[in-house]
């Protein structure tokens, strides 16, 4: 075996450690092939902050991130995009109006006092707020329509309500609108509060747990010092009136507490607080995951959702995976046909790039989408590009009645600066693509110009060592086996 | 030495130039048909990614072969959610008037196109659409929702994008020969893809057809593989015009086709053959992707072999190194 033959070796040993990689590694792929959720969020700049820097970006990332992570999607992904956007991807889930819920909301946490003179308001809100509740239950329990038509219609408070609100009692009536209409009357109670200095600046963090007695849940709120202080100093304020405490989210009451007249002395030390407000197990989650996370330092705009179902297309996708590969295995016998044994070392060689490049997706990993799959299919027409204009030159230096081990030697050299622009111009736009291109064109960049660097080492290294392994066979050194004899000129003529 | 080449392009270079200039036309006056035609105002089609909106598309559960629907009811029950669903009840609530419903798939999928919605809206008409027209396979049930300013956003990128892409390799073209090759094969490239442009603005305006992000993909991917083409015939030019520098340069440009034409013709085969199989075999997902490429791969080979080329001869300075 002569020193060529070891490239032969480390061609055979890349291929099994690819294999391997690849056996070991899953591919990553796309929401588009396996389903999932996918939002693209937009920050809105303010008042305050008018320009959007990357810091601010950076910071409601922090938020998102954490809230993400509390709603419990596996693998969930958020992304900078551009500027001003963020990108999330759910996989899996279905429904992203519950995230895009919990996400976008700014979660402002204020504690605030009654106002005084405003007890009468209060209770006529609160009572209307229970009516509302009251309803709310009904329609979680069960959709019995008659029981709670019957309910409405004698329910003086919500025929109020609706008056008030605008809504005709023959429309229909579900959970979204009475949630709507409760918010409506919380917002008003908070009006009836002044803000204090105890923000959700001050919390540390945030849990949620349920009342043995009445199975609702309530979400409970730890302060740093400075915190703890101003709570203590904040419920010794109203301690044993008839004030009250308003826990404020976002502009919406969620609990009005009174502090009893125990505290008068010091109020309520330990810096722990809860809010109990009817919450339900989901709503109770959402509000701790807004909590923990901390407020938006500016708020977001939902801009894009896509929601892919697991499997819709994927059918399609096989289909077109398949004729992919009955395509390629056409072209391989294609070329087979055309160049004999060095179409053969073409296939041989198209194989370890195929095997190359699927390794390093798993690796890097990269993801894979549709638009990253086309770009996989392309790359190897380009690899395909590049052995076709080796074997055309080594055609050509044969028919001028070269031999055989200087024709291949030859054909490389020859073929060596087609193959180099071809390739670079390609990764130049893969470059730029990747750089300035969004989501879809991102993952196609990325996908060929992995293929087109691969194409470039293994059309240069493979092709060549599996060819002088093969020409190391005495058997297989014969011209006839690239091309037909008669095709040959007369050495005298090839005076170039 | 054996008169090796039939090519004569310098002869022919005429008519080589009517069918690209004819070709052109035609796509050009495809796309100033597209912008006039009131329902579709853009040189293209333009598909939900680049003008913003909702689609929904669901998979209804049924098993050899799904009746036919009548979309105007699925539209008119859409409609009638305005009156009955508070979410749809405020004044900036979108048109849902506006709506486009169509049955793919031998009326086993059911695509509804809508103005841009809000998460909880979207879900709304699924549920009403559900609740009509069902039973659907739920867990396929496919929600895309790209507001107005976003569309445009990706529009710009792309077209950003592209625009750096191509200036990077004509820049490296002028690096590796000269301006002449670089003009040539930026020349070549923009003839390819206006022609993609233009059979798809035409199949936009008589089929509806629309290009999405797929879709510009598939003009990049044309755009890298017409000048790689281009690319290798200038190579082998320069190589002819260095070697046999006693022939004048249109006959060695002949030449130089005629030497690369085997090369191009197979690997622009080598390149459709995996794209035909998914035309006819594969499903819709990539049908227009693998259309668009297999006519900006044929467009690819004829810029590269006889319009780029063909230029170049008449530029009669000899000077290419």
């Amino acid at each position: 075996m002569g020193r060529k033959n070891y490239w032969f070796l480390f061609v055979i040993l890349f291929g099994v450690l690819s294999i391997f990689t690849i056996t070991k590694n899953p591919f990553q792929l796309g929401l588009d092939l396996r389903g999932g959720s996918q939002l693209t969020l937009e920050v809105q700049p303010t008042e305050e902050i008018a320009k959007i820097t990357s810091n601010e970006i950076e910071g409601v990332k922090a938020v998102l991130d954490k809230r993400v992570n509390g709603l419990g999607v596996s693998d969930s992904q958020l992304q900078t995009v551009g500027k001003n956007q963020l990108l999330l991807e759910l996989p899996g889930e279905q429904d992203p109006s519950g995230a895009a819920k919990a996400l976008g909301k700014t979660a402002l946490l204020e504690f605030r006092i009654q106002k005084n003179g405003t007890d009468s308001q209060l209770r006529d809100l609160q009572t209307q707020k229970r009516s509302v509740e009251s309803i709310l239950k009904l329609l979680d329990e069960n959709n019995n329509s008659a029981q709670l038509r019957k309910e409405i219609n004698t329910n003086s408070e919500i025929n109020n309500l609706f008056e008030k609100f605008n809504i005709k009692s023959n429309q229909i009536l579900d959970v979204d609108q009475f949630s709507l209409l409760r918010d409506e009357i919380r917002k008003e109670i908070a009006n009836l509060f002044e803000t204090s200095k105890l923000t959700g600046k001050y919390l540390t963090n945030a849990g949620r747990r349920q009342d043995q007695n009445t199975n609702n849940w309530e979400v409970t709120l730890s302060f740093n010092n400075e915190g703890g202080e101003l709570f203590a100093d904040l419920t010794k304020s109203i301690a044993g009136t008839s004030r009250l405490l308003g826990i404020v989210i976002d502009g919406i009451s969620y609990s009005e507490a009174s502090v009893g007249k125990q505290f008068e002395t010091a109020g309520i030390t330990g810096g722990a607080a809860e809010i109990s407000g009817d919450f339900t197990a989901d709503e109770a989650r959402e509000l701790e995951v807004q909590l923990r996370g901390g407020a938006l330092p500016l708020p977001i705009e939902i801009i894009q959702i896509r929601t892919i179902g697991p499997s819709l297309g994927s059918e399609n996708i096989r289909l077109s995976l398949f004729a992919a590969l009955a395509g390629l295995v056409f072209v391989a016998l294609f070329m087979i046909f055309v160049y004999k044994l060095a179409g053969f070392v073409a296939v041989l060689a198209l194989s370890f790039y195929a095997l190359f490049t699927l390794s390093i997706y798993a690796l890097l990993p990269v993801t894979l989408t549709l638009p990253g799959m086309a770009g996989f299919i392309l790359s190897i027409g380009m690899a395909v590009d590049a052995n076709v204009l080796i074997f055309e030159r080594l055609k050509e230096e044969l028919r001028r009645g070269n031999t055989l081990i200087r024709s291949i030697d030859a054909s490389f050299k020859n073929a060596f600066s087609s193959i180099i622009d071809g390739h670079l111009t390609t990764l130049i736009s893969c470059i730029t693509l990747f750089y300035l291109g969004t989501g879809f064109v991102k993952g196609f960049a990325a996908t060929l110009g992995i293929g087109v660097v691969l194409s470039l080492f293994t059309a240069l290294t493979c092709t060549k060592a599996i060819l002088k392994f093969l020409m190391s066979y005495q058997g297989l050194r014969k011209i006839s086996n690239f091309i037909n004899p008669n095709q040959i000129s007369s050495p005298s003529i090839n005076v170039q | 030495m054996k008169p090796n080449f039939n090519v004569q392009l310098y002869k022919n270079r005429k008519i080589v130039w009517l069918l690209s200039f004819s070709l052109c036309l035609i796509s050009i006056i495809g796309m100033l048909i597209c912008l006039k035609s009131p329902s579709i105002n853009a040189p293209l089609n333009l598909g939900l990614d680049y003008t913003g909106g909702t689609q929904i598309t669901l998979e209804r559960s049924c098993t050899d072969s799904c009746n036919s629907l009548n979309t105007s009811d699925i539209s008119n029950n859409i409609i009638k959610l305005k009156n009955q669903d508070k979410i749809f009840s405020s004044n900036t609530s979108p048109n849902l008037t506006r709506s486009q419903i169509q049955l793919l798939d031998n009326s086993k999928l059911i695509s509804i196109r809508l103005p841009f919605l809000s998460a909880a809206q979207s879900q709304s008409v699924v549920a009403e659409v559900n609740k009509s027209f069902g039973p659907f396979n739920n867990e396929n049930t496919s929600v895309e929702i790209i507001g107005p300013s976003l569309g445009k956003q990706l529009l710009k990128s792309s077209l950003i994008s592209l625009f750096f892409a191509f200036l990077g390799i004509a820049l490296y073209i002028n690096f590796r020969y000269d301006r002449r090759y670089s003009f040539l094969a930026l020349f070549a490239l923009f003839h390819d893809v206006l022609i993609v442009c233009g059979v798809f603005s035409w199949l936009g305006y008589f089929y509806n057809v629309e290009v999405d992000s797929l879709f510009a993909v598939s003009l990049l991917t044309i755009a890298g593989y017409s000048v790689n083409n281009t690319v290798v015939v200038f190579d082998r030019i320069r190589e002819k015009s260095l070697l046999e520098n006693k022939l004048s340069f249109k006959y060695q440009i002949d030449k130089a086709v005629d030497a690369t034409l085997t090369r191009t013709l197979y690997t622009s085969f080598t390149t459709i053959l995996p794209l035909i199989c998914i035309l006819i075999l594969g499903g819709s997902t990539l049908y227009w992707f693998s259309f668009s490429l297999v006519i900006g791969v044929i467009s690819g080979f004829w810029s590269s072999i006889a319009l780029a080329p063909s230029l170049l001869s008449i530029t009669s300075i000899k000077d290419v190194v």
